[in-house]
């Protein structure tokens, strides 16, 4: 039986199993299709082979990073979510994903990367907490500059900036894209009948961080829980297929989560508290001494073990030492 | 920022009829125009042709630059600019005039979503084959790109354009696809419009729809160009109804024209 492939991906928060849009795809896509991956969370997106997360290792030791790219190898390995589905859901499949992609991603990016409340408040404040150091210092600016540059080449502006303007606009094509996909869904559980495939995966990826996240601004979320049906399709599928992440919204905890527990809120619960303030505390202390031995206020005596040369030299050397 | 300065002008000139004297403008037909551009001005003209909205077409060299967008194609009807498809549909709404008021709602989701199945992959594989080949970039794009230009603006325009068009196939996570991956993406994204059309005559019942118009600009540009290979002309090829489909439109709208 041959290994299962690894997944490098975000961690989760907030009732999720990661809080990126791009490994919550591939994460449901392989709960829905039966794929054993073997999962490795984690907040350092230089420990994942290619850089970025998420990255699917394959047993060729491949890296695949795009969500339709992991998707289609799975695939091939014969874990489809897509097989039942007739040749015509199949393009509607396709077509419903362009728009996604076309009307709903932009304003996506616009609320956690680039307004600047949500921005300053969660994305950064989370991403600084979550990674190690150093990197938290200048990772999240950088994928922030990242993430603008690609809403520039998006909409083809390159002198794009944060405003009422471009959010009014963002936001007018996001909502008429959740209006579409909710009158498409109606009152199905999933978009093709019972079981769900790869655009319901598409789907949960891109709403449920709008749903569960605490954003300050946070119009887009308003409206997407104001449509009943797409927020129960999202918290239907943490339900069935990811219910030890749900265990803060969803009731008694689970004893299998490795993670610890939260102390104290959401917000205050950063992780490897303990490691963190002991690393401090042999940083500052290991600064405080290196700063008394290098200008002289401490000195460390070596005491000679055999006869030197010249003992008399030393003598008065120490001697010196001592008039100090 | 242009969307948002036609939807505030609506109001006041809703009322006004359609002019005869509408424009519209293209870069330079025989010369300048790409494949991607001509679909989309092709689009927009068989739109207005559906509609029954008469339009007089213009090509100038620096088109892209008078659009208030800086994409192609763009109208210019009374006393406004109005450039792309999507806001145009919008635009003749605002008139009076509209394909798809009477389909149901979850069809026009449908349709919503088809025209933006086309928007991200067959436009984005037209730009793709485009630029980022660098075979039809340098026999066909860059040179007809930068014709109405002396040198060295003309080297310094297409380079730049075919930067930022890089850029953007970066951003959109094309950068690093293969020709023959997108090839197949446009096979995919055609047997899914196939699929759609059936044997119906148009996409939503016996009348045409914008969605009609996108397609058939797309599909007609690719099918009536002369690229460095056939083969994006034959992927399209193998699905005879869209090939009818396309000749139907063609016979329907544009026969008075000889091309």
């Amino acid at each position: 039986m041959a290994a299962p492939d690894e997944l490098f991906c975000w961690e989760g928060d907030w009732g999720l199993p990661s809080v990126s849009t791009d490994c919550l795809v591939v994460l449901a896509y392989a709960q829905f299709a039966g794929a054993p991956l073997k999962l490795r969370k984690m907040s350092n997106p230089w420990r994942s082979p290619s850089g970025l997360l998420p990255t699917l290792r394959t047993n060729q030791k491949e890296s695949l990073t795009r969500p339709s790219d992991i998707i289609i190898h799975l695939r091939k390995q014969k874990y489809n979510a897509d097989y039942d589905l007739s040749a015509k859901e199949g393009a509607d499949s396709l077509a419903f994903t362009s728009l996604l992609e076309e009307k709903l991603k932009p304003a996506l990016i616009y609320t956690f990367w680039v307004e600047p409340k949500n921005y300053v408040d969660v994305t950064r404040r989370w991403y600084a907490d979550h990674m190690p150091f150093p990197l938290n210092f200048f990772l999240p600016g950088r994928m922030q500059r990242g993430q603008l540059e690609k809403l520039r080449l998006l909409r083809g502006d390159e002198g794009l900036e944060a405003g009422e303007e471009l959010e009014k606009e963002l936001y007018r094509d996001a909502v008429e894209c959740l209006n579409l996909l909710s009158q498409r869904l109606g009152s199905q559980k999933f978009f093709f009948g019972d079981s769900p495939c790869s655009l319901d995966a598409y789907v949960f990826g891109h709403l449920a961080p709008v749903l569960k996240s605490k954003l300050p601004n946070s119009k887009l979320q308003q409206h997407l829980k104001s449509l009943d049906n797409l927020s129960s399709f999202c918290s239907n599928i943490l339900l069935l297929y990811f219910p030890q992440d749900g265990r803060e919204t969803f009731g008694p905890k689970t004893s299998c989560s490795p993670a610890a527990a939260p102390e104290g809120g959401d917000f205050d619960h950063v992780p490897n508290k303990r490691r963190k303030q002991v690393l401090s505390a042999l940083v500052a202390l290991g600064a405080m001494l290196s700063y008394a031995l290098l200008t002289g206020m401490v000195s460390i005596q070596q005491e000679a073990l055999q006869p030197q040369p010249q003992p008399m030299t030393i003598g008065s050397h120490e001697d010196e030492d001592e008039d100090n | 920022a242009g969307l948002h300065r036609v939807f505030d002008l609506f109001t006041s000139t809703a009322a006004e009829p359609w002019p005869e004297s509408a424009t519209l403008y293209q870069p330079l037909k025989e010369d300048q125009i790409l494949l991607s551009d001509c679909a989309s001005s092709l689009a927009v003209q068989a739109y207005l042709r559906m509609c029954g909205l008469p339009v007089q077409v213009v090509c100038k060299a620096n088109a892209e630059y008078m659009s208030p967008s800086g994409k192609i194609p763009f109208i210019h009807v009374g006393n406004q600019v109005v450039s792309e498809l999507g806001p145009i549909v919008q635009f003749t709404k605002a008139k009076g005039n509209s394909l798809s008021d009477s389909l149901e709602d979850v069809q026009r989701a449908e349709m919503k979503a088809y025209m933006e199945l086309v928007n991200n992959m067959l436009l984005t594989a037209e730009l793709y084959i485009q630029w980022c080949d660098d075979a039809t970039a340098a026999e066909i794009s860059r040179p007809r790109y930068s014709s109405p230009y002396s040198w060295p603006l003309s080297k310094i325009l297409a380079y730049q354009k075919q930067w930022e068009v890089r850029r953007k196939m970066n951003a959109v996570g094309w950068g690093g696809k293969t020709l023959e991956q997108v090839y197949e993406d446009v096979s995919q994204c055609c047997q899914a419009l196939s699929q759609r059309l059936g044997t119906q005559p148009y996409f939503f019942n016996k009348q045409p729809t914008e969605l009609d118009a996108l397609v058939f600009g797309h599909l007609f540009t690719i099918l009536t160009t002369r690229l460095t290979s056939t083969e994006l002309a034959e992927r399209i090829k193998s699905y005879s109804n869209l090939l009818s489909f396309c000749r139907r439109i063609e016979q329907t709208y544009f026969e008075d024209k000889s091309s």
